[in-house]
Order: C-alpha cells, then structure tokens, then sequence
C-alpha cells in the first residue's frame, strides 16, 4: 500500500478565495491510500516546503500529491524539494486547482467540487508513480555553425575562444553574408567593411575555426551533444591547399556573368572571388558558366596558374561529424518585390532599384568606386525617391510585419545620397517612423537637418516618362496627392527568410512561424534556445534586426553552446518511453513513428514455451526519446508506455474522474 | 481445378521429399459434404489427401505462423493469403525465406450451405496471389477495380445512409450479438501480437464482462489495431460464429483512409508502411 | 459536495439540471497552457470539464476515450498544438490521422459527434480554450446524458468505479 500526502494551497487568497481548501484536505484524507492530508497558505514558499519535507517523514509518506498552481509554475519546484527527502522526485503529482480551477470559477460552490475532483484525479494517478532515474549522455564539444554571415562568425568566434572546435558551413564561396555588401552602417557611419572584413580574417586565422565554403548541410542525426552532421561541399575546382591567391585566373578568365556580389550591377568571371577582401581568399569556378566544365574548350586558368591548382576533375566532398550543439544563422534574404509590385514597374524600369543594390552603389569598392549613378545611363540623379515598407506591413500582398531595419537604413541612404550628390533632392514616402535604438533617432533627425524631405504616405504607382520616374502617391498629413519626378527610385525592401529556412528548420526540427521564420522556444525568456535541445538561433534566421541585434544574439547563442560544452555529460529525460519485451512482438510501428529515431529493433535469444526463440523486439535509446508517447498509442499490444504518463496512470485518472 | 489440385499433390509431394520445406498447409475433405478443412502434412505420401475446389474457404496465412518454428512452410497462396503474408512479413512477424510459397489463381469460393458464392470472395481485388515461389495454374482476371468497389463499399455506404439512431441499434445489435469467442482475431494475419490487448489485464482496457460495452470496445479497438493494416481477406466475417458483418466495420475504415489520406489497399507488398504510422504537413485538417 | 450529488441525482433522473462531465485530454506544451492562460487572464468557462494532462496529443490512444464514455463521461475533447508547432515534431499529426479515422468509426457506430471533438488550441488561444470547452459543455448538455449501455447505464451511475481501492505496490511494470 502506497502512504499518500496530499498538500493544498491557498495560495493566499488566489485559490481560497474560490475554493474551500480546508474542506478539499477533508475530502483528500478520505481517500483510498492517502495517509495525511492539509494545507499551507502557500505550499512553494521555504517555510510550505519545509511543512512537506516535516509531513513526508512523520507521516512516512512515500509520494505526495501538491493542489495548487499550475504543474507548469511549479512541478519543477516541488520536484526539486523532493530530491532532498528520501522520495524520488518523480513520486508526485500536481493538481492544478489555481489556473484551471480558482482563477476560471467564480464561486466556492463550484470551485470546490471541482477541485476535490481534480485531487481526486492526481491521488489515482501518484498511487501508479513509479521512482524514475536519469540516465547521462555524453556532450561531443564541438559545435556547428551553419551560415557564415556577422552573426555566424561572431559566434563561432565566441565559441572558439571559449575553448571549443567550431565548425562553420557556408554556402556561399566566402564568408561575410549580407553585412559585407553594406556599405555604411547606422547610425556611427562607420564603414561595413572596415569593421567586418577583420572578423572575417579572424574567423579565417583561428585555430578552433574550420571553415566549409559552398557547402551545405545535407542532413542531421542524432540530438543534443550528439549530433551526426553530413555535409556536402561543392566542388570548387581549385585546390585550396597549393592556391596562393594571386588571382591571375580571374584576369584571364574569359566568361564574364552578373556578379552577385554587386548585385547584378557589376560583372565578375567564371573563375572569381565574389570580392576582394573574400575569406578563404581562393577563387572558386562557377561550373555553370565554365566555358571548359561546360564544353571542354577553355581552360585558360589551368594555363595561367602558376601553382597548377586547377582541378577541372574536382568533386564534391561529403563528410560526416559529430558535432555537440549546432547555431543556425542562415540570415535573411531581400523579398524579390519585382514579382509583387508591378505598380513599381515590377523590375523592368532599371532605375528603380533595391537598398541592397544602392549599397552597392554607394560603396567605394562597388560597381561605380562609390560614385552615385543611375544604372540605366550612368548620369547622378538629382532627384531620389525612397519608398519604405516595400513588402513590410503589407498583409495584403506581402508581409504583414515590420522588417524593423529599414527606416534606418532609408535615413542612412537619405544621408548618403545628400552627402554625395550637390543640389539633390530626396524624397522619403513611409508610413511610420520607427527608430527605437541608441543613436537612432538622433540619426533621424540629422538626416532631416541634411535636407530628407519626409512624406507620409506610400508610393501607389511609378510611370516611367522620358528617362524621368514618376512616382505618385499620397501625402497622407496633408490629404493631397504628391507626385515626385525622380531620377532614381530606391526600394527599401522586405527582409525575408533565407530559402533554406523552410527545409534547415524541418531537418533540424525548428518550427517556422507563418513567414518560415525559425522559432524560438520562447519569445521572450528563451530568445535564442529552440524547442530541440542543443539547437541555437542567432541572427536574422530568427526574424528581421539590425546588425548590433544580431551579433547580441550571435554571442547569446554561443553563450548558450559554451555552457554546454562546460559539461562533460548531460543527463537525459527521466520520462521517456519503454518496451516491455514480454509484450512486444517487434512488429516495427513504434520504429516508423519515432521522430527522434530513438526506437530500433534488438534481437533478442530467450526461452520461451520450453523452445529457444530468437525474434526482435524494439529498444528505446534514453538519450534520444523525448517523451511524447506517439510511439505507445502506435503500439498494438500496448509493450510500449510511457514513464510518468503510464496507460495505467492515465486510465486511472479517468476512472478518478468518472466518480464524480 | 482438379489439375490444380494434382499440381498442388505433386509439388507438395516434391517440396517434402527434397526436405527444401518440412510441412505443406493447404486443405483437405472435411466431415461433412462439399467441406474442407485446412490440412497440414510432414510426410510426401500424404499429399494424395490435398483437395482443392470450389469450398476451400479457409484463409490459409495465419496458420503459417504457428508452424515455421519447425522449418520452412510450404503454403497454398491464392490472392487473399498472398497479401496475408505480405502483411506478416511487413509486420515482422515472417522472414519471406520461411515459406515456400504454391501460388494459385483463384475464381472465387462457395458456401457449402447456399452454394452461393462466398460474400468475402465477392470483393476480392486480387484472385491471383501478389506474392509466390511457383504459380500452379494460369492467372485469371481480375473484376474491374470501380465495378469491385462499387460491392466492396456498397454495404457501409448503405449504413452511412441510414439515420444515426439507426445505424446506433444496428451496431448495437451487432455488439449485443458478439461473444468475445476471438474467432476473428485468431484468424486475423494482422492479429500477430504476443498477447492481445484482450487477454491483459490492464485498468481501464478490456473489461472482461461480455455486455454491450465491452463488446463495443473490442470490436472498435480490434478495428483501430487492424484498421490501416487490414488486406481485406474477410476472414474474420466468415470466421464468425454469430455471423456478425465484421467487414463493414473493418471496410469503414479502409474507405476512410483512403479517401482522407489515399491509404491504398494493404499486402500488396512486404514493406511497412501504415497509413497511421505516417503523415504529411498538408493533411487534409478538421480540427481548427 | 452537495451540489455536485444534485447535479448528479438530478442527472440520473433525467430532468433538465443535467450537468454533462467532460473530459478534456490536453497537450502540456499548448492546450495546457492556454487553458493555465485562461485561468491568469481571469476567463470564465463552465466547471463541467476536467483536464487530463498529456505530453503531446499523439500520446492519446483511443481507448481511452472510449473506457471513459463507457465509464461515464458525457463528452471527450482531445486537443494538441496546431498542425506545424507540436513540441515533438510530428505527435499531432499522427493524433491527427488516428483521431479523424477514429471519430469518424464512433459516429458510424452511433456515437453523436458532439461527444468526441478535437480541436487544436495553442499556448496562447485561452480565449479558444474557453469557447471551445463552453461549446463542447453546451452541446453535450444539449444532448443529455451518455448511455452507452441502456441495460448498464443504471449500475455505472451507482457504483462506477469505487470498486477498485486496491493497488499494488509502485505503477510500472
């Protein structure tokens, strides 16, 4: 027979104002097995855990039952005190009479009942507790960061000199991501570049650094300390290891394609370094635009090199690692507005261009040395429009939140345009002015003083008209139409989730909101954690932010790895899913359903009937099972349960509950 | 018929001589007229005993499992025992290098009351067995897939039509009528676990009165085990005692799998696979 | 207690103070918590539902949702995180294939549809909570009490299951 303590909580007055406690502790003494029943004004409190810790040993208690919030608040709580008595942790049961009971009913009459019921239900279910240990997994130190943009590398770079291998996976030929191809960042106007490329070059130079460039992460086993990573890195078709970098193949190369980089405003060869500064520091070939890897007749920069580091026969090389934890920090990508806003001219007007490519524009290393130019006749505009929120706070044709970096980075473009061109003007159509963040505002309003003219309203329509744009809106202060005749038009675009979000996030087991950004587990108190244990976020993958927010968030995350990897193991669920073998007949339902692939198959040699049977049956991995129980209700004969939440357990709940 | 039936004499005898299988299942005459019954022999001469015509109404599959401890199994497979043993395979339950598998067309079989065709034969998908080692006998063909459907869920589309109260004292009726006897189970090549929910005891699981309730819960519970596994060979039906319509129960889910996530029919290979043990994102949803 | 041996009594013979039971099996990670939600926003719903914890809705086998109807609630609702969003990856998806293939059997054997519903409630939808386990209360009251057995009904009201006070040692096997 099992001794039973059953403690209820006032909790003030927020369960006894609603619920008569004292009687419920009446009630619950009744009850088959309880052997001592009261209550605490508030049982989470030092003094009501002590009043527990008392009761367990004078009363020999051997599983409590505690009425009062929700498990949620404090089952951690309780179970923690019970880890200093001589009762497992896990011999408890919580019944939620605040939250789903006090706080929803208005009265006592209806409180009551309803509480002793729910007690009664906990009383059933802690009478099938049984003691549950914990076992230890082993933590590999070794962490994987997928995207090599400013919040990747500022993590790698923290985990690194913590102590710890990192491993970064770029898809791209370089690192850097989407910070390197700014020009000016707000709002301290100090240079992108200047301060990007030497994390770039640290990143490159550290010991505890590997870096995987156009590669990509192929699939991933196994869980938290234990993660088995394929990767798959194209080929490059020169071999980094003789490559000295002198960059004699790209003058030579005679293939020449828009360079991403520059955001189709530039052209690069075949043979390239997406930009100068690039770490590695190595040219890669676009084996689509190869004239040799595309019909054999070329091979100019086999010739040139003078190291023989052209491999026209290179491969693409798979590797598989164990990694401890993983950051995900795949960034964002522009929304591509042509497809939407055809009222922009939907991407035929080549002076109607994106932030991203006015960066470009604006940049000393850019297409133009950083002269400001319309792409279409290379002439300075004198007068620029920049359309705010293109695809942001659009719920009816694109997203409906805010991308959070554009005003800023509308105001830097303002700033610059001004700065550089004489007698220009510049228009800025937005819809609000969000500027929260040190310096921000202060930036705003300077670029105002530099002569910004701000209009509240959006853009409805652009009419291209003898080389002039002319872009119609509405002047929402003042109610009146505005039309601008523009020389160039600047979108500030939409940031969206990288294309990979979709399928990283499914292979990693990350949810997406309804934009496919990755979730965090929760947003507030748990901004960089996700729901599956040793996966990180960092950076713009998560939703749209500035670059400070970033590399915070890239330094929390790698804060978060480093604990981590201060332990040698980890111990693992205690309520985790078992097979009684007797019962299982193997038949592999349980393996299928498993989202953790923690369940597999054993042979087992047994007598059984007097005869020697070999047969199989299935196998929980403890490390691997997450407790869901998918796999028990998959499980005909029932060998499969779930700790904590038996079919005894539950069943008995149920049978509790149909007393009332 | 009688030619399969002495093919079926001869490979047996064969199969036992040559020790390539140490026992052969297939029928023989039983006590009464234009009955058989299953037939299990070690030794070649007793291959002369097999029969094969017109009443062999037992589903053979299930029997191999009791049997392969001593050796391979050589087994008669028409389509109904094929997919049997695919689905036991699949399950695990069977190593296909276990059984030797005597394939045979199969036009259908009679009631040796009636002598009306059996109901079980009348949906049949697959005379020919999907699985086998040798194919004793041409292969026939096939009823047309819409015309067999149309019979197939002719009898549950008749119960959807009726009004709930109805159909509520229909299955009623069918559940009072049951006696837990288990007939259907043991015949069931999906009923392959080591000890069925039944036989526990277990809170809260199969109570073990016979009554309305219980009888409800066992024939729910045995439908939601076998539901996305079932091959559709009607044993069960026709194993019945009380003759209740289990197939209209087994059918309803079938036909809803297939409709709400295109389930397929089930044995027609020997991988696991279960409509319920897989999902898409883009599940057609009724929960919001 | 009084009232509730009322409601009971008044149950069991039928007139019209019938107060249905609901059980309500609710995924910790979401419905759990939007049920914790309604409670700290100070929503009100009836008090005829009961909660019954559960990790993840894929962990709801439906056997036990037909030993409680038989054993004598009036109503089940199983609820899991939305499609996308189970703390376990893919548990409501199958709860999903299961429960739709298994409801749809109970209202082909008879069952009303009311009394066996699911409905995918988040952490943060306590006001879904609220409508959901106001309607469900609503219409299972519509509908009277459950009798899955006529010939039994009587017996389950009196006894249920005080019969089983004794218990082994421990839970697990």
């Amino acid at each position: 027979m099992s001794r039973v303590g059953v403690f209820v909580c006032h909790c003030g007055s927020n369960i006894a104002g609603t619920v008569d406690v004292e009687h419920v502790a009446e009630e619950a003494a009744k009850l088959p097995n309880v052997a001592y029943a009261t209550t605490n004004k508030y049982m989470c409190s030092d003094p009501g855990q002590q009043a527990v810790r008392e009761a367990i040993i004078e009363h020999n208690l051997d599983r409590i039952v505690i009425a009062s919030c929700s498990p949620r608040m404090h089952e951690a709580t309780f179970r923690k005190m019970l880890a200093g008595t001589d009762i497992n942790p896990y011999m408890l049961e919580i019944a939620n009479v605040r939250e789903q009971c006090s706080w929803v009913h208005k009265d006592k009459d209806v409180g009551t009942p309803k509480a002793i019921d729910l007690v009664k239900m906990a009383v059933a279910k802690v009478n099938y507790d049984a003691p549950l240990t914990t076992t230890t997994i082993p933590v590999n130190k070794r962490a994987l960061i997928i995207g090599g943009g400013i919040a990747g590398m500022q993590a790698a770079l923290d985990i690194a000199d913590a102590g710890y291998p990192v491993t970064i996976v770029e898809k791209e030929s370089s690192l850097g991501g989407r910070m390197v191809m700014l020009d000016k960042t707000f709002p301290t106007m100090d240079c992108s570049a200047c301060i990007c490329t030497p994390k770039m070059t640290d990143v490159g130079a550290h010991p505890n650094i590997t870096i995987k460039t156009l590669a990509e992460v192929e699939s991933v086993g196994g869980y938290i300390g234990n993660f088995e990573v394929t990767v798959r890195e194209k080929a490059k078709y020169v071999d980094y290891d003789t490559c000295t970098g002198c960059s004699l193949c790209e003058t030579k190369c005679p293939s020449k394609v828009d360079s991403e980089f520059d955001q189709g405003l530039a052209k690069r060869r075949a043979i390239y370094r997406p930009f100068a500064q690039a770490v590695p520091a190595k040219p890669t070939i676009d084996a689509k635009n190869c004239r040799k890897l595309i019909d054999g007749k070329c091979g100019v920069c086999e010739k040139v090199c003078p190291v023989g580091s052209i491999k026209f026969d290179d491969e693409d090389k798979v590797t598989t690692e164990v990694y401890g934890a993983i950051i995900v920090a795949i960034g964002y990508q522009l929304i591509d507005w042509t497809k939407i806003y055809g009222e922009y001219g939907g991407g035929r007007f080549k002076d109607v261009i994106s932030g991203l490519q006015f960066e470009r524009l604006v940049n000393a290393s850019g297409p133009t040395e950083g002269h400001i130019l319309r792409p279409s006749d290379n002439t300075e505009p004198k007068t620029v429009v920049i359309v705010k929120c293109v695809g942001s706070r659009d719920p009816e044709k694109a997203k409906s939140y805010c991308s959070r970096a554009c005003c800023m980075y509308a105001a830097k473009h303002a700033h610059q345009y001004l700065d550089k061109v004489k007698d220009a003007r510049c228009y800025i159509f937005y819809m609000d002015i969000r500027t929260p963040g040190k310096g921000y505002d202060e930036f705003y309003m300077n670029t105002q003083h530099d002569g910004a003219r701000y209009i509240r309203g959006r853009v409805s329509k652009i009419i291209n008209q003898n080389g002039k744009l002319i872009c119609k809106g509405e002047d929402t202060l003042l109610g009146s139409q505005v039309t601008v005749e523009a020389d160039m038009v600047v979108l500030e675009t939409a940031m969206v989730p990288a294309d990979e979000a979709n399928q990283i996030g499914s292979m990693l087991g990350i949810t997406r909101d309804k934009d496919l950004w990755l979730s965090e587990a929760h947003p507030k108190l748990r901004p960089v954690e996700t729901n599956s244990g040793g996966i990180y976020l960092a950076g713009t993958c998560q939703g749209p932010k500035d670059i400070p927010d970033s590399v915070a968030q890239a330094s929390a995350a790698a804060m978060k790895v480093a604990i981590l990897f201060s332990k040698d193991e980890l111990e693992s669920n205690a309520m985790i899913a078992n097979s009684n073998k007797n019962l299982c007949n193997g038949c592999g339902a349980c393996v299928a359903i498993c989202p953790y692939g923690a369940i597999t198959l054993e042979e087992i040699t047994a007598r059984e009937n007097s005869v020697m049977v070999t047969r199989e049956i299935s196998k929980v991995n403890p490390g691997l099972c997450q407790g869901c129980g998918a796999c028990t209700v998959a499980c005909r004969p029932g060998a499969m349960d779930l700790r904590g939440f038996t079919d005894e357990q539950i069943m008995r709940e149920v049978a509790a509950l149909c007393q009332w | 018929m009688t030619a399969i039936q002495e093919s079926i004499q001869k490979r047996a005898a064969e199969l036992l001589e040559s020790g390539e299988v140490t026992q052969v299942i297939a029928w023989t005459n039983g006590r009464f007229t234009n009955q058989t019954s299953p037939l299990f022999i070690q030794n070649a001469a007793d291959a002369g005993k097999i029969v094969f015509n017109e009443y062999c109404v037992n589903t053979l599959a299930k029997y191999v499992l009791n049997e392969k401890i001593a050796g391979k199994v050589g087994v008669c497979v028409r389509g109904c025992e094929a997919r049997g043993i695919n689905r036991m395979i699949a399950d695990n339950q069977l190593k296909r290098e276990e059984v030797y598998l005597l394939g045979i067309p199969c036009e259908g079989m009679k009631d040796r009351e009636t002598g009306e065709a059996l109901d079980k034969c009348l949906t049949c998908t697959h005379k020919n067995p999907v699985v086998y080692d040798e194919l004793l006998g041409a292969e026939v063909t096939d009823t047309v897939s819409e015309e067999i459907d149309k019979v197939r869920f002719a009898q549950i589309e008749a119960i959807e039509g009726m009004s709930r109260e109805e159909r509520l004292e229909y299955f009623n009726n069918v559940f009072n009528s049951c006696i837990r006897c288990y007939a259907c189970r043991e015949v069931c090549p999906v009923c392959t676990c080591r000890e069925c929910f039944v036989d526990q005891l277990r809170a809260g699981w199969q109570g073990k009165q016979n009554n309305l309730n219980e009888n409800r819960f066992y024939n729910l519970i045995r439908v939601f085990h076998i539901g996305d596994r079932c091959v559709e060979c009607g044993e069960c039906a026709r194993a019945c005692p009380m003759g209740l319509p289990l197939m209209e129960l087994n059918r309803k889910w079938i036909r809803d799998l297939d409709e709400l996530f295109a389930a397929g029919e089930e044995g027609l290979s020997d991988e696991l696979d279960n409509t319920l043990g897989r999902y898409k994102t883009d599940d057609i949803e009724e929960f919001m | 207690m009084s009232v509730v041996n009322d409601t009971q009594a008044a149950a069991s013979t039928g007139t019209e103070t019938f107060e249905p039971k609901i059980l309500a099996f609710a995924c910790h990670w979401c419905t759990y918590s939007g049920a914790d939600l309604a409670g700290l926003n100070r929503m009100s719903y009836p008090a005829n539902v009961r909660v019954l914890r559960v990790p993840c809705s894929g962990r709801v086998n439906p056997q036990y949702i037909l030993t409680a109807l038989n054993k004598g609630v009036d109503g089940v609702l199983v609820c899991g995180c939305h499609p996308g969003d189970c703390h376990y990856v893919s548990g409501n998806y199958y709860a999903k294939r299961r429960l739709m293939a298994f409801r749809r059997m109970l209202q082909y054997t008879g069952l009303e549809p009311e009394r066996f519903q699911v409905r995918w409630i988040s952490g943060s939808e306590a006001g879904k909570f609220r409508d959901t386990v106001t309607s469900v209360v609503e219409q299972v009251r519509e509908l009277g009490p459950y009798k899955p057995d006529p010939a039994l009904a009587a017996l389950i009201d009196s006894s249920v299951d005080a019969s089983n006070p004794v218990l082994p040692e421990g839970g697990e096997a």
